[in-house]
């Protein structure tokens, strides 16, 4: 019968497992630019830089978690089966406190440290108080977007079509806020690639700040279920360079006039 | 020396004097105020509710197989998703909770019937007709409710969606959900007044007690979709503004939604916790590690679940991220913890495989993988990378289709004998299962990826240029190979319809709680004679007297 100081060692091996993954979720341990997007692209917006490290080093310290948790589930399927030679019953045990206060507090600690860095990047994220370089506005109708630019005065909107997606131009490198809409139910604007999302909800208004940091086109899609046409609300994002998006706001400053 | 007394047999039972036609069976089965029969109507029907809202899920994975509509238009594709969700959620779940809650709970306390027993047969009647009111919305010339399971305002108000199909969606989910909140007032009542002598609340059987904790949360959950759902059609029917846009009533909607919504996900998750909980120490032939340790957990894990309900909404820029974050990441603690009360009733045991332990097995290793990218949509940067995509799809499928079906399916193999006589064949019961494994991991895991690409949920179509046609045909695969495992149970039920009887209390050997004191099937009032309760499992202290528990 295996003694209290053997039980009190097995805690400690256990505590050895779980110590590493705590240090890969802090992310101190290694660089996380060397490890995968996991999904995602890499340097393509403000947010993705902020967020794809706490996405990666979430699957870091979640693949720790679950290839440990699922060696213990199969370890006694595959250990610990009846068989004749064992007798019938095995030693009956009921509880051992310090095992239960371990696993009680362990998940705690590494709740936390997510929790940490997941409020340092969701301030980062929402912050609405740096200045910007420009503005836009987005508003969902359905089922389609109408993108506004008002430094080229008033009348630059661009209205889209289920048939006729439209682009929405962005500066790269140039921080743009986009002041969120809706004129009919709620839509969600999402740029998959930028990893952010913000519902345009009716009678109320949303902001959103980001900086859009590669050239090329990124898809944009409606993810909130807004009626018939839900599934063809999609748009196109553009990002060009500062000096082309000033070319694209004098077009459409020249075409509304 | 006895410290009890065998009960006196009151009468032989009235062989030849019953009536036992078809037509006699059927009313007394519909006029029945017995646990046990209710109970089995609730689990047949919500499993034939089951079998229909898979079938509109195989015509959403036939339509996505390809980009393009191939035989449903948009607005029927609609429909079928939003009643997909709605009949898995409502119709399937819920009352399968009630249905085995029901045939379990009064013979693990060791009651005769539930405490309102006619109120009990109320409940499944206005589960019956509002759930059939609901769906009814298919046979009128607008169809059903097109707007989603979640029904945001002002999408589902009458100026975006006329229609009668609309109405009948909500008010059958309105006399529905009265049945369920009926059913969760008679269970709350029987735990806490018929527990038999001896049966205190620390000695209840786990299942039991996640019957309890989950009746409370219907109370707390179901009135708030009733006062909404109301609003609601008050909203179509006479007009008036509860969630018109203009005075808030976009995010009114949502809030009272998720305040429903959250505690649904555990009114569907703990019951069938509890079945797995019931089945690990029957076949690791030991009690259940840190029993009270796991109460605890499902009592701190009932009391988060009404303060999270907001994660639902990040995206809506209207919530208070750290504090519904943080929540979200607490209920991480404790199902870890019955993570570890799980994994330590195996640890040493000696464990064998029989059909149930295997279903257990399979919930463990997929719900592992729900809980774990709960955790990641728990967090909000990451969730505004990846919310209402299909990762969330996927999210959800893992966590609530590894939770109720592969426990529902244990607890049918597990229960089978106690509530039929029969027990079900073992080699067709594992071939179900691992067709059902594979089928349901196949659709569901590549699916994390199509989200992460940018696939949204409840899209009836996307571009040949997405990317997504790939994922997609390998996901619909999957479903159809899911579909398929029904069959080996089919004819599982079919053939041993006459197997011999099962002559013995616990044909598993090993039983710990009460239900296994009594025969297969137990009599109308469940109990000839009630065995002392001195422990949180009596039937292994009345079979096994010999066999002491022991601490670390």
């Amino acid at each position: 019968m295996p003694s209290q100081a053997s039980r009190a060692k097995r805690a400690l091996r256990v505590a050895a497992l779980i110590v590493p993954a705590l240090l890969l979720l802090s992310g101190c341990s290694f660089d996380l630019k060397n490890v995968s997007g996991m999904g995602f692209p890499k340097g393509v917006s403000s947010v993705n830089d902020i967020s794809l490290s706490l996405w990666q080093g979430a699957w870091i310290a979640a693949g720790v978690v679950g290839v440990f948790t699922f060696i213990l589930i199969i370890w006694p399927a595959v250990f610990h089966r009846a068989n004749a030679s064992k007798g019938e019953f095995p030693k009956q045990t009921q509880y051992n406190v310090p095992v239960e206060i371990l696993y009680t507090v362990i998940p705690f600690i590494i709740v936390a440290v997510l929790f940490y860095f997941t409020a340092v990047k969701e301030n980062q994220i929402i912050d609405k108080t740096t200045p910007v370089k420009h503005e836009i506005s987005v508003e969902g109708i359905q089922w389609s977007w109408q993108f506004g630019y008002p430094e080229a005065g008033e009348k630059a909107v661009v209205t889209g079509t289920p048939a006729n997606p439209p682009t929405l131009y962005l500066p790269k490198g140039e921080s743009v806020r986009f002041t969120i809409t809706s004129n009919d139910v709620v839509h969600g604007f999402w740029i998959p690639a930028f990893m952010i999302q913000m519902q345009n909800l009716p009678g109320e208004t949303n902001h959103l700040q980001f900086t859009a940091n590669k050239l090329g086109e990124f898809p944009g899609r409606c993810n909130i279920l807004c009626g018939r046409n839900h599934s063809q609300m999609i748009f196109k994002v553009k990002v060009v360079t500062p000096e082309q998006y000033q070319n694209y706001l004098d077009t459409l400053k020249a075409s509304a006039a | 020396m006895t410290t009890f007394a065998e009960r006196p047999t009151i009468a032989a039972p009235r062989q030849g004097v019953e009536r036992t036609s078809r037509g006699s069976q059927f009313v007394k089965t519909i006029t029945s105020t017995d646990h046990k029969r209710i109970g089995y109507l609730y689990l047949a029907t919500s499993f034939a509710w089951f079998l229909i809202g898979g079938l509109l899920a195989l015509f959403l994975r036939l339509e996505l197989t390809r980009p393009g509509m191939q035989f449903l238009s948009v607005e029927q594709y609609n429909q079928i998703f939003t009643m997909h969700g709605t009949i898995m959620l409502l119709m399937f779940a819920t009352p399968l909770f009630v249905g085995f809650a029901n045939v379990i709970m009064p013979l693990q306390i060791g009651a005769a019937d539930v405490a309102f027993p006619r109120l009990n047969m109320l409940s499944y009647w206005l589960f019956l007709f509002g759930s059939i009111q609901a769906v009814a919305g298919f046979l009128t010339p607008g169809g059903a409710a097109s707007f989603g399971w979640t029904a945001y305002a002002p999408l589902a108000n009458s100026t975006y969606s006329p229609g009668i199909g609309g109405d009948l969606w909500v008010m059958g989910l309105a006399i529905s959900g009265l049945g369920t909140i009926l059913g969760g007032v008679n269970f709350i009542t029987t735990i806490f007044t018929m527990r038999a002598p001896g049966m205190t609340m620390f000695r209840m059987s786990i299942f039991s007690w996640n019957v309890l904790l989950t009746s409370i949360l219907v109370l707390l959950a179901f009135p708030p979709l009733a006062a909404a759902l109301l609003g609601l059609e008050s909203d179509r029917l006479f007009g008036t503004h509860l969630f018109d846009p203009a005075n808030g009533g976009a995010m009114l909607w949502q809030h009272l939604f998720w305040f429903f919504g959250h505690p649904e996900v555990y009114i569907l998750a703990l019951p069938f916790f509890g079945i797995a909980t019931e089945i690990l120490p029957v076949f690791s032939r030991k009690p259940i590690f840190g029993y009270k340790g796991l109460i605890a957990a499902t009592i701190a894990i009932s009391a988060l679940s009404v303060a999270v309900w907001a994660h639902h909404m990040f995206a809506s820029g209207k919530v208070l991220l750290p504090f519904f974050s943080f929540m979200t990441f607490l209920i991480g603690v404790p199902t870890g913890v019955k993570f570890f009360n799980w994994i330590g009733t195996m640890w040493r045991g000696h464990v064998t495989f029989e059909t149930p332990m295997l279903w257990v097995m399979g919930f463990l290793v997929t719900f592992l993988f729900g809980g774990l990218t709960g955790i990641i949509l728990a967090s909000p940067p990451l969730d505004f990378a990846v919310s209402a995509s299909y990762f969330v799809v996927a999210h959800f499928h893992y966590v609530l289709f590894g939770t109720v079906v592969f426990a529902m399916f244990a607890g049918f193999y597990f229960w089978w004998p106690k509530m039929t006589g029969r027990m079900l064949n073992e080699r067709l019961g594992k071939i179900h299962f691992w067709t059902l494994f594979f089928g349901f991991h196949i659709t569901f895991l590549i699916q994390h990826w199509l989200g992460i690409k940018g696939f949204p949920r409840r899209y009836a179509d996307y571009l040949s240029t997405d990317g997504f046609t790939g994922m997609n045909m390998i996901s619909t695969v999957g479903s159809f190979l899911l579909a398929l495992s029904m069959i080996p149970f089919f004819i599982n039920v079919w053939i041993t319809r006459n197997s011999p009887k099962v002559e013995v209390d616990d044909p598993w050997g090993y039983g710990a709680s009460l239900e296994w004191a009594t025969s297969c099937p137990p009599p109308r009032h469940n109990f000839t004679s009630m065995p002392r309760i001195r422990s949180e499992r009596p039937a292994f202290d009345l079979h096994h007297p010999h066999i002491k528990t022991e601490g670390h």
